[in-house]
């Protein structure tokens, strides 16, 4: 196992180096210059040249990328143009924040969208089973940075039961910050879950196995999740997979929206600033998490499906 | 303990009606704290010498001051209006190149860094013209020098009758203590700043803001709240929610057509605070391209663009401008004031009459880059129906607006909207937007001179040199007069409107002060709060 994990992560590493490449070559053709960005228009030729040098712009494109990638490989990704803070320790104030997001919107959309996907298929087109793809239809349609918009107005500006941006400080005041925005992102990970979870299973329902189970007498709820839901798990999985990245990317925009700290604000601003080190910092760790979230996923394979050995 | 199903259901419950009722309180309610939303993602700097973000700005501003400043909530508008400050008098050589500053005597650094001397201002002078973000404002001094503990005098390369308002007062002009400097290191001291000003730093978080509390030792009178807390929340409809529930005070207004109204219509209390002029926004016409190189054609521009409509559409952010500069500042022009053939009436038959005469019977169609930001887009919007009335067809491309800029720098443009602030120094602008020094180039090592004005056609250089090297005010104006009526028959920049510095303010706030004009940030220690 540790051998298949070594080689999986050893596989990964072109990957991550061509999409770091990528961005590097993307940021240098997108027009915009980074000292403009900082210094503003009224900026002097003068002013511009001098921090073009003091943040090593100035040198040849090679020698930018030479020791941004021996960077990559020393763990130093640079500082931050306007920040003048290290990359690093800018991701290490982000990145709790996008992780508590995303885990706690994945839980919410799997404990909601899993029982719906059940209620669904053991209602086939009955009122639940209608109520759900209702349901899915509007998740999908409903941008999430519309829907964030929408709760915040509602819950936090005309209620009054949630704060209106921040993250929090301590454990519970940080749980009570998460939840609108985790909320907004689950809603479209529920009618995914939901609607997968609902179409897995009313295949599985056709099998043979559990008409077998039912001739038998087993009662219904055991036929649902030990013989029909066990066996619905593997493509639920597969969407598992992509549903944490793109809630990963998805909070993207909610941390905007609800004014969090986080990766994808932190990307955002360094995009719009030309901040190549930020933006350069921030991709790789996204592209890190789709390299971890595609491992993970075929680890839970075998624990899912006994059938799925690691070689 | 054992936590069954039933127990844990309980204590969700529980925990949720708690954190619903104890957590939900509302900072900005407290009495003692003024929570500001700004629009950026985050501080860059607390150091004034090394700021690059205007909205930084506003922490700063309570953080420090200078050796004079204008009274809170406007700018000065002449060189007598200037108030001391941490210096009490100062006085200028007749040649106007040596300036003597008495320092107050008493005024103290915050976090026990002692006493300011001349030593510290010396030394705050010396960074800035060494190490600052803005050492153009500086290029005329020779030396600053201490004459005692309490005396600086500062001399100049060349006459500056406008001395205060050029280098005196700015940002980067900020007293800071040299001992803390030298004790925290300049690197530590970008986010841990130790000024005069009536707030001292507590907290810097590059993702959060910034905190400040009262400078107990304050020379002056002390901030009357406690605490000022800088909330940073880009994203508009977030930061107008931050609002509206009551979480912050005060937020940096959107500057586009239409938002004042609608906040108002959700909250009629609140309160508006805004700058005039604020931002000056221009548009260089590049005199490189035909046919905007015929001074026909630049007139039929000027005819068909309706300037006080502009402005109106942006009300009651925007104000008009008869030349580059708003009426009430020096040089300023009423349009009335203006000779006939000088006020460029909006009369869009006019406009297509004068191109028939430059050969364009048809009109004109040409491309023009935009910025997507509100302020740019949506006065270029109107600009771009305005002008086809008129007979132009521009072909407005929007786009990201650092590329935009970029752009700009690179000569790409043919009719390139500028805003930028500036305060009552008119030549300031003609030297950024109107020098042959700051003409564009294509390789984006120019300035600001996208009309290429005094290359492409001669310009205003030997004005502009005699208005800097003038050591009498009055004449310094007269000079800059003849300045804007010679910009005004060339016709290489036009002035588009003003759009005013906003800020929305809870009425529980009373800011002590109104705020008629200035750079776009001011001062908290006066104000009050009720709850």
């Amino acid at each position: 196992m540790a051998r298949y994990l070594l080689l999986r992560l050893a596989d990964a590493i072109p990957t991550i180096l061509l999409v770091l490449t990528l961005v590097f070559i993307a940021m240098r053709i997108l027009p915009g210059d980074p000292a403009l960005a900082a210094l503003g228009d009224n900026a002097l030729p003068e002013q511009i040249a001098e921090f073009r040098e003091r943040m090593g712009l100035n040198v040849p494109l090679w020698q930018q990328y030479l020791n941004f990638m021996g960077g990559v490989f020393t763990l130093d990704l640079g500082s931050s143009l306007l920040k003048n803070t290290p990359v690093i320790t800018l991701i290490a104030q982000n990145l709790p924040y996008t992780i508590e997001l995303t885990l706690v919107a994945m839980a919410m959309g799997i404990v909601a969208g899993i029982p719906l996907g059940v209620i669904a298929a053991t209602n086939r087109n009955k009122l639940p089973d209608n109520g759900v793809r209702v349901f899915s239809l509007i998740g999908y349609a409903i941008p999430d940075f519309y829907l964030g918009a929408l709760l915040l107005i509602t819950f936090s500006l005309n209620l009054g039961w949630f704060p209106i941006n921040g993250a929090g400080e301590g454990f519970v005041d940080r749980l009570y910050h998460v939840f609108l925005p985790a909320l907004t992102l689950a809603f479209v990970k529920a009618a995914f879950l939901g609607r997968l979870t609902r179409t897995s299973l009313l295949e599985v329902f056709g099998k043979d196995y559990i008409r077998t189970a039912r001739a038998k007498g087993a009662r219904e709820n055991r036929v649902i999740y030990r013989h029909g839901l066990r066996n619905a798990l593997l493509p639920i999985t597969t969407g598992l997979g992509l549903s944490l990245l793109s809630t990963l990317s998805g909070s993207v925009a909610i941390e905007l929206v609800f004014n969090r700290p986080g990766i994808g604000r932190l990307l955002i601003s360094a995009i719009a600033e030309r901040d190549y080190a930020v933006i350069q910092g921030g991709v790789l760790v996204f592209a890190m998490f789709v390299v971890l979230i595609n491992l993970l996923m075929d680890l839970v394979y075998v624990v899912v499906d006994p059938r799925v050995k690691v070689q | 303990m054992a936590l069954n199903r039933r127990n844990f259901l309980e204590l969700a419950a529980a925990t949720t009606a708690l954190t619903a009722v104890g957590v939900s309180s509302v900072h900005a309610q407290d009495a003692d704290t003024i929570r500001m939303g700004i629009a950026a993602n985050g501080p860059r700097h607390s150091d004034p010498n090394q700021t690059t973000q205007g909205s930084d700005n506003w922490a700063t501003e309570q953080m420090y001051e200078q050796l004079v400043r204008p009274d809170d909530g406007r700018f000065a508008l002449a060189p007598a209006e200037y108030l001391p400050t941490l210096a009490t008098e100062w006085s200028t050589s007749e040649d106007a190149l040596t300036w003597t500053f008495k320092l107050r005597e008493g005024v103290q650094f915050h976090k026990g860094y002692g006493e300011m001397t001349s030593e510290d201002v010396v030394f705050s002078y010396e960074r800035a013209i060494n190490d600052g973000t803005n050492k153009t404002i500086f290029s005329n001094i020779a030396s600053v020098v201490a004459t005692g503990p309490y005396e600086v005098v500062i001399t100049l390369k060349s006459p500056d009758v406008n001395l205060l308002g050029t280098t005196i007062f700015s940002n980067n002009s900020s007293i800071v203590s040299k001992k803390a400097v030298e004790e925290i290191g300049a690197e530590a001291f970008i986010t841990d700043a130790v000024g005069t000003g009536p707030y001292e730093l507590v907290t810097f978080d590059a993702e959060k803001g910034t905190t400040l509390k009262r400078h107990e030792g304050y020379w002056g009178e002390k901030a009357k709240i406690a605490n000022v807390e800088c909330v940073y929340i880009a994203d508009t409809t977030a930061r107008t929610l931050a609002l509206l529930s009551g979480d912050v005070d005060i937020i940096e207004a959107v500057r586009a057509p239409g938002w004042i109204d609608s906040i108002l219509q959700r909250d009629p209390t609140l309160q508006i605070d805004m700058t005039t002029p604020g931002s000056f926004n221009t548009l260089h016409i590049n005199l490189t391209r035909a046919p905007f190189d015929n001074l026909l054609v630049r007139q039929a521009l000027m005819h068909a663009i309706d300037r006080p409509a502009v402005a109106g559409a942006l009300a009651p952010m925007g104000g008009t401008m008869a030349g580059l500069q708003p009426s009430f500042f020096p040089a300023g022009f009423a349009i009335e004031d203006l000779p006939p053939e000088l006020q460029y009436p909006y009369d869009p038959e006019k406009s297509k009459a004068l191109l028939a005469e430059a050969g364009f019977p048809d009109g004109i169609s040409f491309d023009s880059n935009c910025s997507q930001r509100e302020d740019y887009s949506s006065t270029m919007l109107i600009v771009q129906e305005q002008l086809r009335l008129g007979g132009f067809n521009m072909n407005l491309i929007i786009g990201d607006h650092t590329a935009y800029h970029a752009d700009n720098r690179s000569d790409k443009n043919t009719l390139a909207m500028h805003s930028s602030s500036y305060p009552p120094i008119p030549t300031q602008l003609y030297f950024q937007q109107l020098s042959s020094k700051s003409e564009v180039k294509a390789d984006g090592s120019g300035g600001g001179n996208y009309s290429h004005y005094g290359v492409a056609m001669p310009g205003i250089d030997d004005l502009l040199a005699e208005a800097l090297s003038s050591t009498d005010y009055e004449k310094y104006v007269e000079i800059c007069k003849q300045i804007e009526l010679k910009v005004l028959t060339d016709l290489p920049l036009i002035g588009l409107s003003t759009l005013g510095f906003t800020a929305v303010r809870n009425a529980r706030i009373d800011l002590g002060f109104p705020v008629e004009s200035g750079y776009a940030r001011w001062r908290f220690h006066r104000a009050t709060k009720t709850v």
